[in-house]
């Protein structure tokens, strides 16, 4: 399933709204990516979300595929409103 | 592949920063002192650029030059971030001297920092090391007080 949101969060997708995600996705079965651009992101993976530079106002594309991947996607979406990083559009 | 499993090595992370070393625990951001991001330390710096801790690629600048990702020859991912909340200084501070592929080596000139800029505005200038991909790694603290860039060993990585 996929997942479409907008980035709120004033400086993008930086170090802490990158581990807040990455932390909430990791914990699943699924595998999870972000896709923002033409590029896609492992959602486990610190250091390759944080490399993708997403800015304030950008559109990225969250995907989970796996037995869990609702929840997970549930727990991302949660985590996007919860901590003021983005929101569905 | 067996020469891989048999011949086990251990990184050893050599500081990129001189400075005091601070644990984790005592970094006031629960996105560090919680181990979110993975295990490390961090480095309260004295004075000098940031260095490369390893020899590696990297694979991370982030558009504002306040981190840094580093990964090690053995896989290692390494994440710099130099001084906590910096991320809102879009970059005034810092002087970049790599870009993302690039080959470093061991003590090899990442990025400067003004640390005079930094610390009048920045929330701090505490910079933690973290090993991004730690789950199957085992980190173990030198337990030194002070460290001196590209010298002092700061952790030692061993991948199970």
């Amino acid at each position: 399933m996929e997942k479409t949101f907008k980035i709120s969060a004033l400086d993008g997708l930086h170090a802490r709204p990158c581990t807040l995600l990455v932390s909430a996705a990791t914990p699943f079965k699924s595998e999870a990516t972000l896709r923002y651009k033409d590029r896609s992101a492992n959602l486990k993976s610190i250091m390759s979300v944080m490399s993708q530079a997403v800015p304030t106002g950008a559109v990225i594309t969250i995907s989970a595929v796996g037995e869990d991947e609702v929840a997970l996607m549930e727990r991302v979406v949660d985590i996007f409103i919860s901590q003021g990083l983005g929101e569905e559009c | 592949m067996f020469t891989k499993l048999f011949n086990k090595k251990k990184l050893q992370v050599i500081a990129p920063i001189t400075g005091d070393v601070v644990s984790l625990r005592e970094v006031p951001d629960p996105v560090f002192s919680e181990g979110m991001m993975g295990g490390g330390i961090a480095i309260m710096p004295k004075e000098g650029g940031i260095h490369s801790p390893v020899e590696g690629t990297i694979i991370l600048v982030a558009d504002t030059s306040h981190a840094v990702g580093i990964q090690a020859t053995d896989g290692t991912e390494i994440l710099i971030h130099i001084g906590l909340e910096t991320v809102t200084l879009k970059g005034v501070g810092f002087k970049t001297h790599v870009q993302v592929g690039d080959a470093v080596s061991i003590g090899q000139l990442l990025i400067e920092a003004d640390w005079d800029y930094l610390k009048e505005h920045a929330k701090s200038i505490l910079t933690p090391v973290i090993i991004t991909n730690s789950s199957s790694r085992t980190i173990t603290s030198s337990n030194n007080a002070q460290c001196i860039a590209n010298e002092t060993v700061l952790l030692t990585i061993s991948t199970h």
